[in-house]
């Protein structure tokens, strides 16, 4: 087993009175997809913000890579990549230049063509993030905050409003990184995407992590205390026969 | 310690880029400032020295009398309102303040009564609201009628008063509210730039992406006063230009100080901008308190009407504010050609403002 590159230690937030991470642990190890599901309010988004360093932690620790978030937060920054929610680009600037200011920011240059070209975005260059469409504009928010190389990459609901084929290029994207050594953590609505995608997932509801484990294992734990759905197997469902109509490419 | 400026090379350069891509913003930069250029320089640049708005009305038809207004007409100190034809109508122009006086000439005005010479007694009518020009105006025409009187009886005058006009520079009206208008248009991007563009940024969470980077708010800051200095000499080349090709602005100082002057005062007063917008969560936090601090600000500086027409106790205080300094330094630099250790106490006061306004900046600062 890989060693954890996250490491998080009864994890707390509060807002006034309100604790809306109630001192959660876990750990993730390097090389993996993680995905932290839950319905909205559990938490997720806040428990992420405090990991990358732009929420203060109240209580419990976050070390990323053997380094305390909460001490050394500017060091935190320079291997941690972080995709928001939104795209959250300023209008009127240009991919490249979009690039090379985040490059700027960890004190480096980089080959801007080069990286468009990875997510397939080459023709682009000149165009601002304002005339992309969604899922070029996730694929291109990807590739900005992957500028530094980061040890681990952070992604808010990366698929959120994007059509299936979209989604599909984007899970390809994610497994892409993965494979070039970033470690993956994600929030997500969608069973599915948790289900394709991630190594290991944690449920979180109401500020605590009720269950993490493999997609699989927590299937199978559920089958193990005698949960039985509707059977009602079909070889397909809606989505397949979207995709087998509409076709697998993207479709910007 | 290069990597250090990285970003803030990188982030300026992008920033002006994206000024002169943004219609809008161009507005403001360029057309905006311009348009006051030309309602100011409208109202003050051929207003060289004083002169009285006067209804001359003549109800005579002596000779004299229209050799008079023909005259009169040609006296650069007067200027008669010719729509004015009836003291009434006069009345009504002065009641308003549009009008200084009424002249008179009474239908015996200029008619030659003891066979000798014309003579006759011109009334000017004034209201209290413009004592001080009726007055003067009865005195000049007095002494007009003692020259034309001297003509036609001869007279000793053992004692005479004459004036001579000193122009040693020649300052318009128009140069002394050029500087008010830099004032403001420093204002207009120093404060009003960041206060309406942060919020938004902070809204598309486009501050909250730069915040996980380790990019440092100086970093940011410091960008932002590059590509603000950069804006702001370029908005203030363009006035200058139509300034002096336009309404002939007399520039007596050095080019090279003016321009490190400007980038002081556009540095310290964006530093305001940057604390209102950086402190603010949103728009309807921003736009009242920038409302609040510019708009007595801009008043009591001197950008539209100068200080010196103000109570002795507001212009001591109005002294300190950090416009005041800006419009004062600009001025002394560009009309009386004054060099930048000349004006120690602008540059002084703007330098303690910036190191207050700054320390401020950086407290109430966030990323969202």
């Amino acid at each position: 087993m890989a060693e954890p590159i996250l490491k998080v230690k009864k994890l707390t937030k509060k807002y006034g009175d309100k604790t809306v991470v109630k001192g959660i642990s876990f750990e993730v190890k390097k090389g993996e997809i993680f995905g932290i599901l839950g319905p909205n309010g559990a938490g997720k988004t806040t428990t992420l913000e405090m990991i990358e360093t732009v929420r203060e932690i109240d209580g419990g620790s976050a070390t990323v890579d053997g380094i305390d978030v909460a001490k050394h937060p500017q060091k935190v920054k320079y291997i941690i990549g972080v995709q928001p929610q939104s795209p959250a680009f300023m209008d009127k600037v240009k991919l490249t230049e979009q690039l090379e200011q985040m490059a700027s920011t960890y004190g480096s240059r980089v080959n801007t063509k080069e990286l468009l070209k990875d997510v397939g975005l080459e023709d682009k260059a000149s165009s601002y993030v304002e005339q992309l469409s969604g899922g070029q504009k996730q694929r291109f928010s990807i590739v900005a905050s992957l500028v530094h190389q980061p040890k681990i990459f952070f992604m808010d609901e990366p698929t959120t409003g994007l059509d299936p084929q979209a989604r599909r290029n984007l899970w390809e994207l994610v497994e892409h990184v993965r494979d070039q050594g970033t470690t993956v953590i994600l929030t997500t609505h969608y069973m599915e995407e948790a289900e394709m995608l991630c190594d290991r997932v944690a449920i979180m509801d109401d500020g605590n992590i009720v269950a993490i484990d493999t997609p699989k294992n927590l299937v199978k734990k559920l089958l193990a205390k005698g949960f039985t759905k509707k059977q009602h197997v079909e070889q397909a469902n809606l989505e397949d026969v979207f995709i087998d109509l509409t076709g697998k490419e993207l479709k910007d | 310690m290069k990597k250090k400026f990285l970003p803030v090379f990188v982030f300026a350069k992008i920033a002006i880029r994206r000024a002169f891509r943004d219609k809008t913003a161009l507005f403001f930069i360029v057309l905006f400032p311009l348009i006051f250029l030309f309602v100011f320089g409208g109202i003050f640049a051929h207003d060289n020295g004083t002169s009285f708005k006067v209804a001359l009305i003549n109800q005579s038809d002596s000779q004299f009398a229209k050799q008079f207004v023909d005259q009169a007409k040609a006296n650069k100190l007067l200027k008669i309102d010719a729509k004015s034809t009836t003291l009434d109508q006069a009345k009504e122009k002065m009641s308003r303040g549009q009008m200084d006086a009424a002249i008179i000439l009474p239908s015996d005005f200029g008619t030659v009564k003891n066979g000798q010479y014309p003579s006759g007694n011109a009334k000017v009518y004034y209201t209290n609201n413009s004592q001080q020009a009726g007055q003067a105006l009865t005195s000049i025409l007095q002494s007009e009628f003692q020259s034309i009187n001297k003509q036609f009886v001869k007279v000793e005058t053992p004692f005479t008063a004459s004036s001579e006009q000193l122009t040693t520079k020649g300052l318009t009206q128009f140069d002394y509210v050029f500087a008010g208008l830099l004032g403001f248009s420093i204002v207009g991007l120093g404060i009003f730039g960041p206060v309406n563009v942060f919020p938004e940024l902070k809204k598309q969470g486009v501050l909250r992406r730069l915040h996980t980077t380790p990019i440092r708010v100086w970093q940011y800051f410091l960008a932002n006063v590059g590509s603000q200095s950069i804006v702001g000499l370029f908005s203030i080349a363009v006035q200058f230009v139509v300034a002096i090709t336009v309404f002939h602005l007399h520039v007596a100082g050095n080019y090279a100080e003016l321009t490190v002057f400007i980038i002081l005062s556009i540095t310290t007063i964006l530093g305001i901008g940057l604390a209102v917008g950086g402190w603010a969560k949103n728009e309807q936090q921003a736009a009242p308190l920038a409302n609040l601090i510019v708009f007595p600000m801009l008043f009591l500086s001197g950008t539209f009407f100068p200080r010196f027409l103000m109570p002795e106790w507001l212009q001591k205080v109005s002294a300190f504010l950090p416009l005041t300094p800006v419009i004062d330094g600009i001025r002394l630099i560009t009309t009386e050609g004054k060099h930048l250790w000349q004006i120690g106490p602008q540059v002084g006061l703007l330098a303690i403002w910036l190191v207050i306004i700054y320390a401020i900046a950086f407290q109430v600062f966030r990323w969202e």
